[in-house]
C-alpha cells in the first residue's frame, strides 16, 4: 500500500520558512499579515484552522478579519495588545499547536510584534475567499514562480578568467567569498572530461594525439563540435533523459512484470532526437502530444509521423499492470495516471504535484483543483472508465498494401483450412465406417448415432455404448491410430497454410498514447484523492501558480480544429512558450547537474518549498533565458557551458580555497565525478576493444546466471552499449545495479553514488572483468607487438587516454616482469603448492598483461572523471 | 583471531598499534594494509584545517562516554506494526469495541476511514517474571519478555511512511541525510577490518520503503554507508577469486592497483570518495578470506537452526538472516540491519490474515536471536532493536472482518534487548485506546539520543560539518536521553 506522501510534516517547517527569509525579515513596523504571519499559520496552524471545511474551535486563521472574529473561545487577537490576545496566550502556553511540535520562539515573537504594531495587512482583505488555503500574492513571490529574468551581466566581465556570461555571474559570487576560479585543467584532461561527458567514452589514442597536436586557437571548440556530432552523444544524453522519463522495457507493478516489446522505439527516438539536436521545445511537444500532430487514422505512416507517435512513449513509461493481472483494476488504472503525472511534473515542472491529489498542497501553492486540471489534460488519453490495457495501445505499422496482402493470404490459407476440414471429416467417417464394419449391421446405426451425438447430450444407453466400445473415441487428433496415411495427408494441409501465411509482411507495432476520437471523458475532482468519491467536474488547465496572476492558461476542452481534444498539445505549447517559469529552469538545471556534478538547484525535481534553493539563481535564469535565445538548441547550450571557465577548471582542491568552501558550493573548481554504472561498463568494453557500436533496435536480453545474478546476454549483442540493454524492472543487471543504476519504480530524478566493497569484488573477480581484461591484453599484443614497453604505453593510452609517466612505465614493466617470472617459476615447479595446481591456462606473458589490464580498468582513474 | 569470547575488554575499543595490526595473521594482503596505513599517516600529517575535510577511516574509535553497547542489530519492521495487537494491550479498547471514538484522528486513507473502535481480535497474556502482557501473535517473543525492554510511548507524530522513517532513522525529513547506522559507524568505526562495518541483510522480496536511503551515508563520507548482503547464495557476488589468480597473483595485482589509486588520490587530495575507493579494495581483499565463513551457517548446530525457526518454511528465510546477524556481530561488525520487502506490517486490509503471517515470519527468529546472543554472552554488548516507523490507529479501517488499521505516528511500541538496557516493566504508556503516547513519551530524537548514549556517544557532540554548519543526527532539536531504560 503506497504511502500517503504528504501529511504535513512539521519537522520541515523550519526549513520551509527558512527558505523564504524575505517573508520574515521585514523591519518590525513593516510586519504584515500576508507576508509575515500567514506563512507561519500555513505551516503550523491552517491544517485545522482553515484548510478544511471543518474548523478547529470554529477558528479560521486565513484572514486577519477572521482572527478578529475569532472562534468558539472568542476573538483570537486584540489589536495592539498582544498580552490580551488569546491566540498568543495559547501558543505561548504550548497548548497550540496541540501536538509535540511547538511554535518556535522567534515566530511567536513575530506574531507578538505584529499584533502590537497594529495587526496590519498589506492591502484590504478580499470580501470573499474560496475554500482551502488558496494562493496568495506572497506565494507568487517564491523564486521558482517568478518569471525567468535574464540577468544583466556586469561586474566581473573584464576579468581574464571570464569567458562567458556564466563565468561573470559565478565570479561575482566567488569574489564575495575571496575565491576565484581554478586554472584550466591540462589539454588532454579537457579532452577526457568532455569526451566522457558527451559520449560516455574516453577519447581513443588517435583522438588524443590529434587534439594534442592541434595548434589552432579554436581547437577546443572544434573538439567539442566533433564530440557533439558523434552518434554516441545521443546514447549518453539520451540515457540521462531516460532516467527522468522512467524508461523501462517492462510494465512492472505485478510479479509478471510483463515485457514491453516495443518500448525500445521510444528509447531510439530519444537518442535520434538528441543526435539531431532537435529543438527541445519540439522534443517536449512531441513527447507530450506527438499523436495530436498526426492526423488519424494512423495508417501508411511516414518516418516523421512514426517519430511523433513513438515520442508519446514518454507518457507510456509509467508502470502499467492493467494488462498483467493487477488485482484492483480501478486502482491500477489510476496509478498509471498518477505516475504519469509524476513523471511529467518531475521532468518538466520540477514540482511534486502528487501531494495535491488529496488536498491543497501543504507546502507549495498547488491547489487540489490544480492537480485535477492537470489530470484532465491527460484523461482523454487515459480514460480510466474506458481503459485500454497496454496491448490495446499499440499501432500496427501495416500499410494498406500490407494489410491487403495479409488478408489476401489469410483468405487463401482459409480456403486450405476449409479443404482440410472437409477432408478430415471424410477421413474420420471412413475410419468410423471401417470400424463399424466389424459389428453386426443392426448395431451400426445406433453406434453411428451415438458417435455423432455431442457428449453432453448422449442418452444413458449411448454412454453405455461408449463405455463398451473405446474405438468410438475416434477423432481428428487420434486419426493416425486408425489410418496413418490419412493423418499424414492432413498434415500437408497444415504445411500449405503455414507456407501461405509466411508470405505475410512482418507486422511491427508502435507503443503510443492516443485518444479515442469523439470520446471525451469528464474529469472529476476526487474527494481526498479517492476515485470512488468524485466531486465536481474539472476542466483542463495548467497549475494556477505557473501562470501570471489572473492570467489562466487556456487549454481547450475539445479543440474543434483537431480530431483529438488538443489538450496535451496546448499544454505542451504552454510549457514551451518561453513564459513558463519552471520548464526552462528545470531543463537547464539538469544539464548543469550532469556537467558540473551538482544542480544549481540540488533537488532537480523539486523546485518547491521543500526543495533546495538555487545556489546561483542568476546563473540559472541566464541559462534558462539563453535556451530561448538559442532556439532551444540543446547542443548549443552544451557548448555554452563547456566553453566556460567554470567547466574547464582543474578539479584539484587548493588548500586555501578549500578552507573557505570545502563543499565547492561556489564552484571554484570542477568537481570529480564517479562515472555512472552504464558508463563504467561501456568504458570497459571500449577499452578492451570489444564494444559493439551497433545502435538502436530491440533491447539486448538479460538473464539470470547459475548463481542468480542478472547478466547481459552472451555474444556480440552482449557487448553493445548499456543503454541498449533491456531494462526489465524485476531483473536489473547485477553489475550495473552495483554501480548504482537506479531501480525504476516510477522514474529517477537524480542518481545516488556509492562506494562499497562489492563494487571492488566485481572489478576483482567477476567473469565480465576477467574476460574483458584478457581481450584488452590480446588487443595490446596484437597492436603493440610482443615488446613490453609499447604494450604498457598503449595500455595507458587506451585506458586513460594519456601516456604513462616514466614512473608508471617503470612500475608497469616491473609488474609484468615480476608476474611473468612468478608464473614461469610456478609452472616449472615439479611439486608445487596449492597455487601450482591452478594453472591459468594462458601463456605467462599474456596472463601477466591480462592482470595489468584488469588493474587499469579497476583503478580510480578509470572509474572517475576529473 | 578469537571470536565470540566474552572478554570484557572487547567492550572497550582499543586502537591496536599499527605494528600489531600488521602482524595479525588474518590480513590477507598485509603489504597493502601497510601501504594504506602509511598513506593515512601521510595524509594526517597535513594540518587538518588546510584540506578542509579530514580523512576518514573505519578504525575502532574510543567513545567519550563508557559504552554499554558495542554492536547494533536492528530488525526494522517497515509498515508500522500494530501496537494494540502486539505489545500494548488496551482493555478499554476491547470493552468499547464498535463504539464511536471521540478522539481526533488523523487519517491517511480516507476512503475506508471509520471512527469505529476496534478491539484487538487477539488475546494478550502476561508472561515471564515481569508479567508483561504480549499478544498471542508473538508466542516466541512472549517467551523472552524478561530479556526485553518494551517501549510503549514512541511517537513521531507523522502518519506517512517515508516521512516517519526519515524522522526515526535520519532525524529529519530533509533529503540526503545519513541514516542512523551510518552515524554509528562514523562515530565508532569497525571492530573487524575484514568485514564491512555496517551490513544490510536484504529480503528476497526486495528493498523496503525508501529503498537504499534506509542505510545511506547521506552527506557523511561514503565509507559509512551500509553494504548490502544478498538475500540468497551467493550472499556476496564475486567473493571468490578466480582460481588462476588466487593468492600471490591477486596480491600482486592489488598491490599495483592500490599504488595507482594512491597516486590518483595524491593528485586529488582531500577527495573522500577516492579514499573510500582505496578502502573498499582493502576491505574486498580481506572479505575474500573472511566473509564466506562469516556468512556460512551450515556449521551451526541443528539446535541453533531450530532456535531461529529454520525448520519452519514460514520463518526459515528470516531466521537465516537473524543467525547471520549473530555471526556478524560476533565478528565485530558494528551495525547489522535486517529489512523486509516494501512494508509488510502496513495492515490496512485483511489484517486478520496478514498480521499473523508477518508475525509467523519474524517472531521466532527475533526471539531466537535474543536467546542465542544471551547464551553466548553477546547480549550485554549487542543492542537488539525491533520496531517499525509508527503504529496503528485504534479505529477500524473498513469493515473489521476484512479491514485493518490506518497509520498512527502519535503512539507506538517497539522493543530493545541487551546493550545495557534494563528489562522488566514496559517503559511509557499510551492513552486508554493506545492512540497517543501519554506517559514518559519518547520522540524519535529522544530515541536516537538514547541509542547513541548506549554506544557511548553524545548526540550533540557527534557532529559533521555540512552546508556550513555542524550537523547532528538529532538535528539540533531538543531531546532527552531516556536514562530510565538503562540497566
Amino acid at each position: 500500500m503506497n504511502a500517503f506522501l504528504c501529511r504535513p510534516s512539521r519537522m520541515v517547517i523550519g526549513v520551509l520558512l527558512g527558505l523564504a527569509p524575505g517573508l520574515l525579515s521585514g523591519a518590525e513596523a513593516d510586519l504584515t499579515f500576508e507576508r509575515d504571519i500567514r506563512p507561519i499559520f500555513k505551516a503550523y496552524c491552517l491544517d485545522c484552522h482553515g484548510a478544511e471545511d471543518e474548523l478547529g474551535g470554529q477558528l479560521d486563521l486565513r484572514l486577519r478579519r477572521f482572527l478578529l472574529h475569532g472562534g468558539d473561545s472568542g476573538p483570537a487577537i486584540d489589536v495592539g495588545n498582544s498580552r490580551n490576545s488569546l491566540l498568543l496566550e495559547r501558543v505561548t502556553a504550548g497548548e497550540m499547536p496541540p501536538r509535540d511540535v511547538k511554535l518556535p520562539e522567534k515566530y511567536i515573537a513575530t506574531i507578538r510584534q505584529w499584533i502590537d504594531g497594529g495587526a496590519v495587512t498589506a492591502r484590504p482583505e478580499p470580501e470573499q475567499i474560496g475554500k482551502g488555503v488558496g494562493i496568495t500574492p506572497e506565494d507568487r513571490l517564491f523564486w521558482a514562480f517568478q518569471p525567468v529574468q535574464r540577468p544583466v551581466v556586469t561586474g566581473a566581465l573584464g576579468d581574464s578568467s571570464v569567458r562567458s556570461a556564466i563565468d561573470a555571474l559565478l565570479l561575482v559570487k566567488l569574489r564575495a567569498q575571496n575565491l576565484h576560479f581554478s586554472a584550466d585543467t591540462d589539454r588532454l584532461g579537457l579532452l577526457r572530461r568532455a569526451s566522457l561527458d558527451l559520449r560516455g567514452l574516453a577519447p581513443t589514442p588517435d583522438e588524443a594525439a590529434q587534439f594534442s597536436e592541434d595548434a589552432s586557437p579554436s581547437a577546443y571548440e572544434e573538439m567539442l563540435d566533433r564530440l557533439l556530432a558523434s552518434p554516441h552523444y545521443g546514447e549518453r544524453w539520451g540515457r540521462h533523459w531516460l532516467d527522468v522519463a522512467g524508461y523501462a522495457d517492462s510494465e512492472g507493478v505485478t510479479t509478471a512484470d510483463a515485457v514491453r516489446s516495443f518500448a525500445y522505439k521510444y528509447r531510439d527516438y530519444v537518442i535520434r532526437s538528441l543526435n539531431a539536436d532537435k529543438p527541445f521545445d519540439q522534443f517536449i511537444t512531441e513527447q507530450l502530444a506527438g499523436d495530436e500532430l498526426v492526423v488519424p487514422p494512423y495508417e501508411d505512416l511516414s518516418t516523421d509521423q512514426i517519430d511523433k507517435l513513438v515520442a508519446t512513449g514518454f507518457l507510456r513509461m509509467a508502470g502499467d499492470g492493467t494488462g498483467s493481472g493487477a488485482p484492483d483494476q480501478n486502482a491500477a488504472r489510476n496509478q498509471v495516471i498518477g505516475d504519469t503525472l509524476k513523471i511529467v511534473s518531475s521532468a518538466l515542472l520540477g514540482l511534486t504535484v502528487g501531494c495535491a491529489q488529496c488536498h491543497d498542497h501543504r507546502h507549495d501553492p498547488i491547489l487540489q483543483a490544480d492537480y485535477y486540471r492537470m489530470r484532465a489534460i491527460f484523461e482523454p488519453a487515459y480514460d480510466w472508465k474506458n481503459w485500454r490495457a497496454p496491448g490495446s495501445r499499440l499501432i500496427s505499422l501495416y500499410t494498406a498494401a500490407d494489410r491487403a496482402k495479409s488478408s489476401e493470404l489469410d483468405a487463401e490459407a482459409g480456403k486450405v483450412a476449409a479443404e482440410k476440414a472437409k477432408k478430415q471429416a471424410e477421413y474420420v467417417l471412413a475410419a468410423l465406417n471401417k470400424e463399424l464394419e466389424k459389428f453386426d449391421e443392426s448395431l451400426r446405426d445406433s453406434y453411428r448415432a451415438a458417435y455423432y451425438t455431442p457428449a453432453n447430450k448422449r442418452t444413458a444407453q449411448q454412454q453405455q455404448i461408449f463405455l463398451k466400445n473405446p474405438f468410438l473415441r475416434l477423432h481428428a487428433g487420434n486419426l493416425y491410430q486408425y489410418n496413418q496415411k490419412a493423418a499424414d495427408d492432413l498434415k500437408t494441409y497444415d504445411q500449405r497454410m503455414s507456407e501461405i501465411r509466411s508470405g505475410k509482411p512482418f507486422e511491427d507495432f508502435l507503443r503510443v498514447l492516443t485518444e479515442v476520437p469523439g470520446k471525451v471523458p469528464v474529469t472529476y475532482l476526487f474527494h481526498r484523492g479517492n476515485a470512488s468519491q468524485p466531486k465536481n467536474p474539472i476542466e483542463p488547465g495548467a497549475l494556477t501558480i505557473t501562470a501570471g496572476d489572473g492570467q489562466p492558461v487556456a487549454i481547450p476542452l475539445n479543440d474543434p480544429a483537431l480530431p483529438s481534444t488538443g489538450r496535451r498539445l496546448a499544454y505542451a505549447r504552454w510549457l514551451t512558450s518561453g513564459h513558463h517559469p519552471l520548464t526552462t529552469r528545470v531543463l537547464m538545471n539538469r544539464m548543469w547537474m550532469h556537467h558540473l556534478g551538482r544542480g544549481l538547484v540540488d533537488t532537480p525535481s523539486d523546485f518547491g518549498a521543500m526543495g533546495l534553493e538555487p545556489t546561483h539563481p542568476r546563473v540559472l535564469d541566464w541559462l534558462a533565458s539563453e535556451l530561448l535565445e538559442q532556439e532551444w538548441s540543446w547542443k548549443r547550450m552544451h557548448q555554452m557551458i563547456m566553453t566556460s571557465t567554470v567547466y574547464r577548471q582543474r578539479s584539484q582542491r587548493d588548500p586555501s580555497r578549500n578552507a573557505i568552501d570545502p563543499e565547492n558550493r561556489f564552484l571554484w573548481r570542477k568537481p570529480i565525478q564517479r562515472l555512472e554504472a552504464e558508463i563504467v561498463r561501456d568504458r570497459i568494453l571500449a577499452t578492451s576493444g570489444e564494444l559493439n557500436h551497433q545502435m538502436h533496435g530491440p533491447p539486448v536480453s538479460v538473464r539470470a546466471d547459475d548463481v542468480g545474478q542478472i547478466v547481459v546476454a552472451a555474444g556480440a549483442a552482449g557487448k553493445r552499449r548499456s543503454v541498449y540493454v533491456q531494462v526489465r524492472r524485476t531483473m536489473p543487471v547485477s553489475m550495473l545495479r552495483q554501480f548504482d543504476m537506479p531501480d525504476i519504480k516510477v522514474n529517477c530524478e537524480k542518481r545516488a553514488t556509492s562506494t562499497v566493497a562489492p563494487q571492488s569484488l566485481t572489478l576483482m573477480n567477476s567473469s565480465f572483468i576477467l574476460e574483458q581484461a584478457e581481450a584488452f591484453a590480446r588487443r595490446l599484443q596484437r597492436e603493440a607487438g610482443s615488446d613490453l614497453e609499447p604494450q604498457v604505453r598503449w595500455a595507458w593510452q587506451y585506458a586513460f587516454a594519456r601516456q604513462p609517466t616514466e614512473r608508471e612505465l617503470a612500475r608497469g614493466l616491473t609488474f609484468l616482469a615480476g608476474q611473468v617470472a612468478y608464473l614461469e617459476a610456478r609452472d616449472a615447479a615439479v611439486t608445487g603448492d596449492q597455487e601450482a595446481k591452478e594453472p591459468s591456462g594462458l601463456p605467462a606473458p599474456l596472463q601477466a598483461l591480462t592482470s595489468l589490464c584488469q588493474v587499469l580498468m579497476g583503478s580510480s582513474e578509470f572509474l572517475y572523471s576529473d | 583471531m578469537q571470536f565470540g569470547n566474552n572478554d570484557v575488554t572487547r567492550l572497550i575499543p582499543v586502537r591496536a598499534s599499527r605494528r600489531e595490526l600488521l602482524s595479525r595473521g588474518t590480513f590477507g594482503a598485509g603489504s597493502i594494509a601497510l601501504a594504506l596505513l602509511l598513506k593515512q599517516d601521510k595524509l594526517l600529517a597535513i594540518p587538518k584545517d588546510v584540506l578542509g575535510p579530514r580523512t576518514f577511516d573505519l578504525k575502532a574509535k574510543v567513545p567519550p562516554v563508557q559504552p554499554r553497547a558495542k554492536s547494533l542489530i536492528s530488525l526494522f519492521m517497515h509498515g508500522g506494526p500494530s501496537q494494540v495487537d502486539l505489545l500494548d494491550p488496551k482493555p478499554e479498547l476491547t470493552r468499547r469495541d464498535g463504539d464511536s471514538y471521540d478522539g481526533k484522528v488523523v487519517f491517511s486513507f480516507f476512503n475506508r476511514a471509520t471512527k469505529r473502535l476496534l478491539g484487538s481480535p487477539w488475546k494478550f497474556r502476561r508472561h515471564g517474571q515481569s508479567g508483561t502482557p504480549v499478544s498471542e501473535l508473538l508466542p516466541h517473543v512472549a517467551g523472552i519478555v524478561d530479556d526485553l525492554c518494551v517501549i510503549r510511548s514512541m511517537h513521531t507524530d507523522t502518519n506517512d511512511h517515508g516521512t516517519s522513517i526519515r524522522k526515526l532513522v535520519m532525524g529529519s525529513t530533509r533529503p540526503e541525510r545519513p541514516a542512523f547506522g551510518a552515524w554509528l559507524t562514523y562515530g565508532l568505526g569497525s571492530e573487524n577490518e575484514n568485514l564491512p562495518a555496517y551490513v544490510v541483510l536484504s529480503d528476497p522480496g526486495g528493498h523496503p520503503t525508501l529503498d537504499i536511503r534506509n542505510w545511506s551515508n547521506g552527506w557523511l563520507p561514503s565509507i559509512y554507508q551500509g553494504t548490502v548482503v544478498r538475500s540468497q547464495e551467493p550472499r556476496i557476488l564475486n567473493l571468490e577469486p578466480p582460481p588462476q589468480l588466487k593468492g600471490t597473483l591477486q596480491q600482486q595485482n592489488l598491490s599495483l592497483l592500490q599504488d595507482l589509486n594512491r597516486d590518483y588520490v595524491a593528485r586529488h587530495p582531500g577527495e573522500s570518495d577516492l579514499e573510500a575507493r582505496i578502502a573498499s579494495y582493502e576491505l574486498a581483499a580481506r572479505m575474500q578470506t573472511v566473509a564466506k565463513e562469516a556468512l556460512d551457517i551450515s556449521r551451526e548446530t541443528r539446535k541453533t537452526h531450530e532456535l531461529y525457526g529454520l525448520d519452519d518454511p514460514a520463518s526459515r528465510e528470516y531466521g537465516t538472516r537473524c543467525l547471520i546477524a549473530r555471526r556478524l556481530v560476533e565478528r565485530g561488525v558494528r551495525v547489522v540491519q535486517l529489512f523486509l520487502p516494501s512494508q509488510p506490517w502496513d495492515s490496512h486490509t485483511q489484517m486478520r490474515k496478514k498480521l499473523p503471517e508477518i508475525c509467523r515470519k519474524t517472531d521466532k527468529p527475533s526471539a531466537g536471536l535474543v536467546q542465542d546472543l544471551k547464551a553466548r554472552g553477546l547480549l550485554d554488548s549487542t543492542l537488539v532493536h525491533w520496531g517499525g516507523e509508527f503504529g496503528r490507529l485504534p479505529v477500524s479501517e473498513g469493515v473489521p472482518a476484512v479491514g485493518g488499521r490506518d497509520h498512527n505516528g502519535e503512539g507506538f511500541s517497539l522493543w530493545l534487548a541487551g546493550g545495557g538496557v534494563r528489562t522488566g516493566e514496559p517503559y511509557g504508556a499510551t492513552c486508554d485506546f493506545g492512540h497517543r503516547a501519554m506517559v514518559d513519551k519518547v520522540s524519535h530524537h529522544d530515541f536516537q539520543a538514547t541509542l547513541l548514549h548506549l554506544f557511548g556517544l553524545k548526540h550533540e557532540d557527534l557532529t559533521f560539518k555540512h552546508n556550513g554548519r555542524e550537523q547532528t543526527l538529532t538535528d539540533g532539536q531538543g531531546c532527552r536521553v531516556v536514562h530510565d531504560i538503562f540497566s
